[in-house]
């Protein structure tokens, strides 16, 4: 059976955007692309966290579960973490 | 708001290498008086000179026009006043004048319309050409090098209708190239026979940029000589409808998701929260388009049922400068805040739905950048839209 790709969704809301998120979206540039190859990454309006007293924009979403204040070399390393625990 | 639009248009190329064109158009649309007045006035010649002559010959015709001199009258006016070109010794430049006036519902849109040397106007229902009496006058000046015909008509306008005027550059575009004699009137009125039963909708804005791509085109995208096209077009009002915002209160909710539902026109969602309340209220999935974004605008999305969906403070304010600076659309970057003052410019009248709910992310001191306030930002938006667009626009507080 085929494995089922990590699910991502970055977070594109204004408040994410402003503060990071636009950066994340270059992941293109500063993830692994044999990484990404295993990710399903799609951008998302607002994942809810922002009003709820989360920790920080911007935030991503990586199999269910919400990261905050992520940056680019988070990002990639959050990403690396869920594909090895994926396999 | 009515439901009968006046929708009129031009574009203009100038002849090439020229900074500055002889073809001067005019458009006034005066609420009170329930009158519009649109003037085409082509000067002798290219360039500066021509463009002083067109300019006073189009806002003499303008002002005489909203007076209550008789269109005769301000025609011999007009000519007896243009002052002499220092080589060819004549004074000379021609106008087009459609004067539409309109009662107060809209109804019986009637115009009257003068013509002198510019090619002929042409009429159109649908894609059938219209033609119609003129009465010729002639008119004998001092010192002018041959008798002077203007002609008159008085015509009433229905829905469906279209008026298009233009310049000679448009009738002899080609000439001696790829047409013999140039496009003349009877290549427009086939070239626009053949779009509008393409595009029935056609804007007034498309239809005279086309027609003005095309004489273009005919003179080897070297335009021989400035090229104007005007589009009067009465039809029904083209609606759209931007929702900003969540809603104040939650249960309010349900009767924004009833207006976007029972709204005719198009639908435009603005904001990341607002657009997850909508995409709730009608079981929708949102799908957020990675494609296209800078670091100024967030990628926009799509959802079934909405034509549009973007980021909200951020777009907006990019929507508001474009609109402020007069951007055309057509030279921007391919991005939401695009397609976004596209919807706006092809529609006729804008209804803003506007959540007051506060943000509570956007409170956030650690933001780089300045998000303004909602309502200012709408505020701005409909100010553009209605000075410099001459669009309707309308609002209301959720």
């Amino acid at each position: 059976m085929k494995k089922e790709k990590v699910q991502v969704r970055i977070c594109v809301g204004t408040a994410c955007f402003v503060q990071g998120g636009s950066d994340l979206l270059l992941y293109n540039d500063f993830v692994d692309p044999a990484i990404i190859a295993e990710c399903e990454i799609e951008g998302c309006s607002c994942l809810e966290t922002c009003k709820a007293g989360g920790e920080g924009a911007p935030y991503v979403q990586i199999n269910g579960e919400v990261h905050g204040k992520v940056t680019q070399e988070e990002f990639a390393r959050l990403l690396a973490e869920a594909v090895r625990k994926n396999a | 708001m009515n439901n009968v639009f006046i929708d009129v248009d031009y574009a203009q190329i100038y002849k090439h290498g020229q900074k500055i064109g002889g073809d001067v158009f005019l458009l006034s649309r005066n609420p009170e008086s329930n009158q519009i007045v649109c003037t085409l006035s082509d000067g002798l010649g290219s360039g500066v000179k021509a463009n002083v002559l067109a300019s006073m010959t189009a806002h003499m015709a303008h002002k005489l026009s909203f007076s209550p001199i008789s269109l005769s009258h301000s025609a011999e006016i007009i000519m007896n006043t243009l002052p002499v070109c220092k080589e060819r010794k004549i004074s000379y430049s021609t106008f087009t004048i459609a004067d539409i006036h309109y009662k107060n519902d809209m109804e019986n849109i009637n115009v009257r319309l003068v013509e002198y040397d510019n090619p002929l106007s042409l009429r159109f229902r649908g894609t059938e050409k219209i033609t119609w009496e003129r009465e010729r006058n002639e008119l004998r000046r001092e010192a002018a090098f041959k008798k002077e015909v203007v002609q008159y008509s008085t015509f009433d306008m229905e829905i469906g209708e279209r008026l298009i005027m233009f310049s000679d550059g448009v009738a002899q575009s080609g000439l001696g190239k790829t047409l013999p004699l140039g496009w003349r009137n009877s290549g427009v009125e086939a070239f626009v026979t053949d779009l509008v039963s393409k595009q029935p909708d056609i804007s007034s804005r498309e239809l005279s940029a086309a027609i003005v791509q095309k004489a273009n085109s005919l003179d080897g995208m070297c335009s021989k000589d400035d090229i104007t096209a005007v589009v009067v077009y009465i039809r029904r009002p083209r609606k759209t409808v931007i929702v900003t915002g969540p809603p104040f209160s939650k249960e309010s909710d349900e009767v924004l998701g009833e207006k976007i539902r029972a709204f005719d026109g198009r639908k435009i969602v603005s904001g990341g929260t607002t657009a997850l309340i909508v995409s709730r209220l009608f079981n929708k999935k949102i799908t957020v388009d990675l494609s296209c974004w800078s670091p100024d605008i967030p990628p926009a999305s799509k959802m079934e049922g909405i034509d549009l969906v973007t980021e909200g403070m951020l777009t907006l304010s990019q929507v508001a400068k474009v609109l402020e600076d007069k951007t055309p659309p057509s030279t921007l970057p391919n991005s939401p805040v695009r397609k976004f003052v596209e919807i706006l410019l092809d529609s006729d009248q804008i209804h803003f739905i506007v959540g007051t709910k506060i943000n509570e992310a956007h409170q956030d001191p650690n933001i780089p950048v300045e998000i303004g306030i909602r309502r200012t930002i709408v505020g701005r938006l409909r100010a553009a839209l209605e000075n410099i667009y001459l669009k309707e626009t309308s609002q209301e507080y959720l």
